[in-house]
């Protein structure tokens, strides 16, 4: 490991700290700051990440629950992607390759693809039973 | 590098983190275009295509780089919209 390599780390570390207090800090719902989203913005509809900074706010202070009801997709995907990222940094770390094996199967990654399309279809149907999915309820 | 390729017996790294990043934590539906080309590696590598893998993870992280981008760059137009008062931004 290198002292370029444990800089770089530090600061992104850092970064990503920031961001976490700060999402942890203020509610996105209450506070205007903070940016809606593009897709959201241009057409009205909500895209597959919508709900996101919402859900972040309550699972920063563990509120599972209504974090799952701003977007589950988003919570549900957060542990891939902590483990996804942690072995990212090792590797950068410590110049190993180590992969996460799921990332390599193509049924997960089609399945997944396919879970993000029907997610992003069913929360803009204004059907009652998928109301639930979409970022307002 | 091109010797590099060959001689692992690993598929090169396919980013799928970034687009999974990209596709619930960012604010911009590019995202699926990455997890598709990070399909596309195994796919490939499985195939013996080397270089088409490789290019595959290679325009995997682009995709993600590129909603990282058009996020910012959609931000920055909005905030310059919402301070010359034409725009208001609501959820």
């Amino acid at each position: 490991m290198n002292s370029k390599k444990l800089l770089t780390f530090t600061l992104s570390a850092s970064v990503l700290g920031a961001v976490f207090i700060l999402y942890y800090s203020f509610n996105p719902s209450d506070h205007s700051f903070f940016l809606s989203c593009p897709f959201k913005y241009a057409t009205g509809y909500s895209c597959p990440g919508c709900g996101s900074q919402r859900a972040i706010h309550q699972l920063a202070h563990g509120n599972l629950g209504s974090a799952f009801g701003f977007n589950p997709l988003m919570v549900l995907s957060i542990p891939l992607v902590l483990y996804g990222l942690g072995t990212k940094a090792w590797n950068y770390l410590y110049s190993t390759d180590y992969r996460v094996k799921l990332f390599y199967s193509n049924f997960f990654i089609y399945t997944y693809f396919i879970i993000v399309l029907l997610f992003w279809i069913l929360r803009n149907l204004p059907i009652g039973t998928f109301n639930h999915l979409s970022p307002s309820n | 590098m091109e010797t590099d390729i060959n001689l692992t017996s690993k598929p090169p790294d396919n980013n799928l983190v970034w687009a999974i990043v990209s596709t619930v934590l960012c604010c911009w539906p590019l995202g699926v275009v990455s997890i598709i080309k990070s399909a596309k590696v195994n796919t490939l590598w499985a195939q013996g295509d080397y270089e088409g893998a490789q290019k595959s993870a290679d325009d995997a992280k682009k995709w993600a780089i590129y909603s990282g981008i058009g996020a910012a760059v959609f931000s920055v137009i909005i905030i310059i919209a919402i301070v010359l008062g034409i725009a208001s931004n609501e959820f």
